[in-house]
C-alpha cells in the first residue's frame, strides 16, 4: 500500500464479500487463486473503472497459484481487504478459485479419514 | 510490513487442487513462529487483519460503546503435500483479546497445535480454553527451551487441566525433525479420532 489508504477506500466503501454472492462466503484464507490468464481477459483489461489498481495487483501477482493468505502478505493488503477484492475479481470471472478442502463449517471430529490419511502420507514422505 | 514479504512469490504447483490448514497457536512469545518456519517450505509470510472489537476496557461517559480497531499480524508458511494438495499453517494470536477473529481462522481447519512454556504454564490457560470451548481439535506441544523443567506429563497434564485424549507432545521449535514430529503425531490424532466418510 502506498501511503494512507484506507482499506474502504480500496475496496469501494465495502468490507464483506457481496453480500449477492453465496459462493463469496465459502473464500478463505487457504482459498486458492489463479487469474483467468490475460487473453482471454480482454475488455476487462482495458477498461480503466472496472478494475482498480489493487485488482490489477491482485491477477498480476496471481499468474500463477497462491492463496488468499500470500496475496495479502506479499500485496501488504489486510487479508479482510484482499477477500473482498478477490471476491470481486471472482464475480467478473477474471480469476479462478479452488475452494478449501475441507468445507468452511466447523464440526469437530468429522473430518474425513481419507484426507488425514493423505496429510499423513504427505508429511512423512517430507520428514 | 512490506518489507518482510519483499521476497518473490513462490507459486504452489498448477497441478494442486485445494488446500487444507492447521493452526499454531499459543500465547506471545512461546515460539509460534519460529514453529511454523521450521515446518514451511517458504519463509514464513506475514499478514495482517484488522479486528473491531467493543472497547470494553474504555470508560464510556456517552453510552455509546466505542469500538477500537487494532492490527493483528498473522504469520503463516505451506507445506505442498503432494501434487494436488497443500497444507498451510497459521500462527494465531492465543490472547483472549484476538478471539474475534478466530472465527475466521478457525473455519474449516484441521485443527490446532497449541504451543506450551513450560515455565510459564499460566500463560496457555486462556487459549487452551478457547480451543476446548470452540470443539477444535488441538494436541499441545511443549515448546523445550534449554532451561525448561522437565516435568512429567501427567504433572503438565494436571497443571494445564487437558482432557486425557489430548496428546501432550514435545519439540524443539526450532529443530525442523522435531517440529515434523509434532505435526505428524498431531494429524496422526486427529486420524485416530476421525470417523469414516459415509459410503456414498
Amino acid at each position: 500500500m502506498n501511503g494512507p489508504v484506507r482499506p474502504y477506500v480500496i475496496t469501494g466503501g465495502r468490507s464483506r464479500p457481496s453480500p449477492n454472492v453465496q459462493a463469496l462466503e465459502e473464500l478463505a484464507l487457504e482459498s486458492l487463486v489463479s487469474a483467468v490468464p490475460e487473453a482471454e481477459l480482454g475488455e476487462l483489461l482495458d477498461d480503466e473503472a472496472t478494475l482498480n489498481r489493487e485488482q490489477r495487483r491482485i491477477l498480476k501477482l496471481c499468474r500463477e497459484l497462491l492463496s488468499v493468505a500470500e496475496v495479502a502478505a506479499h500485496l501488504g493488503l489486510p487479508l479482510g481487504v484482499v477477500k473482498v477484492l478477490v471476491g470481486d475479481l471472482w464475480d467478473l470471472g477474471a480469476v479462478q478459485v479452488l475452494p478449501p478442502v475441507v468445507p468452511p463449517v466447523r464440526q469437530a471430529n468429522l473430518l474425513p479419514a481419507t484426507l488425514l490419511e493423505e496429510v499423513l502420507v504427505g508429511l512423512r514422505q517430507l520428514r | 510490513m512490506a518489507s518482510a514479504n519483499s521476497a518473490e512469490p513462490v507459486y504452489l504447483p498448477s497441478t494442486v487442487q485445494g488446500a487444507v490448514k492447521i493452526l499454531v497457536t499459543g500465547p506471545f512469545g512461546v515460539g509460534k513462529t519460529t514453529l511454523v518456519g521450521s515446518l514451511s517450505e517458504i519463509s514464513p509470510l506475514r499478514t495482517e487483519e484488522t479486528m473491531t472489537a467493543a472497547g470494553a476496557d474504555v470508560d464510556d461517559l456517552t453510552g455509546r460503546p466505542e469500538k477500537t480497531t487494532t492490527t493483528v499480524a498473522l504469520d503463516f508458511g505451506r507445506i505442498t503435500l503432494n501434487p494436488r494438495l497443500a497444507l498451510y499453517l497459521f500462527g494465531t494470536p492465543g490472547q483472549q483479546r484476538f478471539w474475534p477473529l478466530w472465527e475466521d481462522l478457525s473455519r474449516g481447519a484441521l485443527g490446532a497445535i497449541a504451543l506450551v512454556d513450560a515455565r510459564r504454564i499460566e500463560e496457555s490457560f486462556d487459549v487452551l480454553g478457547q480451543l476446548e470451548e470452540q470443539q477444535i481439535p488441538f494436541a499441545v506441544a511443549v515448546n523445550t527451551f534449554p532451561d525448561t523443567p522437565d516435568y512429567p506429563e501427567d504433572e503438565l497434564r494436571a497443571s494445564l487441566d487437558l482432557l486425557p485424549e489430548v496428546p501432550i507432545l514435545a519439540c524443539d521449535a526450532r529443530d525442523r525433525q522435531g517440529a515434523y514430529d509434532v505435526l505428524i503425531d498431531f494429524v496422526d490424532h486427529l486420524h485416530a479420532t476421525a470417523v469414516l466418510e459415509p459410503q456414498p
